[in-house]
């Protein structure tokens, strides 16, 4: 009988005492937040492409919040590691976007230069 | 007690050996692979491989604890990595598109300038060329105008020169050139004859010069239009060696047919003994 409480009281312990020992994850939280911020002022919300992952970081960050106030501080790190990762990502698509209106603009230019030397009598 | 144990082990173990994998592994490893065989492979290596460090990660968590919070999120993580190398990649590719655009234009603006310059160039040489050949003509009309004119005046003193509808008219006296009932040119009339040669020379080399012969009307017709025909052509011949072309040049003898003075008197008759040496403009050929 003795034995059997010992046996069932290791689970509980190991439980308990991995949601008391980590840690609250303020770094994580803050490189969540830093990452969103960029994202931000590169115009990610505004980008389509962009826009689903800015969301999930933002639900993701506030999730990790509630969770925090909770106490479950091993579950808000989860949170924010994928935060910040969609964070990231948002910010790489929306840069490839303003890319690829760079190569637009240069095709555009290139074409009306070609017009515009022409209609002046340039001699190609 | 020893059973028990033996069996929580072994549940353990075989839940491990057989536990579903994660969607969120699923789907990093699908990521992973497409990327490696992708651009992201050349064009961002380092994200790429920061990926594949994430999912090893996630598969070690995976083999050692099963489907955990910490597998899934090792999971997600690799694959947003993954995402993120290749769209890196992309952006990569369009920025050497961009370059590419940029550099094509620009090299062919500079083969425009250059091959512009070049005909603005020739343009110019060719605009250049044309005023000096203008300047030139204009300068050679103005001397060929003033020869002229010198000739014209030269000719005046020489003879009688008048504008007729015919063209220039250069009148020689008859007693001049010629003794009386002869053909040939006497000494001084060579050297008034070498004037109107040279004074011709100056005239537009395209004008064709007639030399008439006339006489006053006395004595036999016949022999008065013979002698009229051996004055002008003895003229054409003296002009002709010197330096008058031939081929511009006709004679022909009138005779007493074209008087311009009353036959009745001697000054009269002097008048009408005369050679005209009638200049036409090339248009009026």
């Amino acid at each position: 009988m003795k034995t059997k409480m010992i046996w069932a009281a290791v689970p509980v312990a190991f439980l308990f005492g991995c949601g008391a020992s980590f840690p609250v994850p303020t770094q994580h939280m803050a490189d969540a937040e830093s990452a969103h911020r960029s994202a931000l002022e590169l115009g990610a919300a505004s980008q389509p492409v962009a826009q689903l992952h800015v969301k999930l970081a933002e639900e993701q960050m506030a999730k990790a919040k509630t969770l925090i106030t909770d106490g479950d501080n091993k579950g808000a790190d989860s949170l924010l590691i994928r935060s910040k990762a969609d964070s990231e990502l948002a910010l790489a698509l929306t840069r490839e976007q303003g890319s690829n209106v760079e190569v637009q603009k240069a095709t555009d230019q290139s074409n009306t230069t070609a017009v515009t030397n022409a209609a002046q009598g340039a001699v190609k | 007690m020893r059973n028990v144990v033996a069996c929580g082990l072994l549940f353990a173990f075989a839940g491990c050996a057989t536990a579903t994998v994660p969607q969120d592994l699923v789907t990093a490893r699908t990521a992973y692979d497409r990327a490696s065989h992708g651009p992201a492979a050349q064009l961002d290596p380092a994200d790429l491989h920061l990926a594949k460090e994430t999912l090893d990660t996630a598969e070690k968590s995976f083999v050692d604890n099963g489907d955990t919070q910490d597998t899934r999120d090792f999971a997600y993580t690799a694959e947003r990595r993954t995402e993120i190398a290749e769209s890196r990649a992309r952006t990569v590719q369009s920025d050497q598109q961009k370059n590419g655009v940029i550099a094509q234009m620009n090299a062919n603006q500079t083969a425009t300038v250059r091959d512009t310059s070049a005909a603005l160039g020739r343009a110019n040489l060719q605009i250049a060329s044309q005023g000096q050949a203008l300047q030139n003509e204009t300068q050679r009309r103005q001397d060929a105008d003033k020869r002229a004119a010198q000739a014209q005046a030269d000719l005046a003193r020489i003879g009688t020169v008048k504008q007729e509808a015919r063209g220039m008219v250069i009148t020689l006296s008859g007693s001049v050139l010629f003794a009386s009932a002869k053909a040939d040119l006497l000494p001084d009339a060579q050297i008034k004859l070498n004037d109107v040669a040279k004074a011709l020379a100056e005239q537009d080399p395209d004008s064709k010069i007639v030399v008439e012969g006339h006489t006053d009307s006395q004595g036999a017709a016949a022999f008065n239009q013979d002698l009229s025909q051996r004055r002008a052509e003895s003229v054409r011949s003296y002009l002709a060696s010197h330096g008058i072309a031939s081929d511009r040049m006709t004679a022909q003898g009138f005779g007493p047919t074209r008087s311009i003075a009353d036959n009745a008197s001697a000054e009269g008759r002097a008048n009408n003994r005369r050679v005209e040496i009638v200049v036409q403009p090339a248009t009026a050929k």
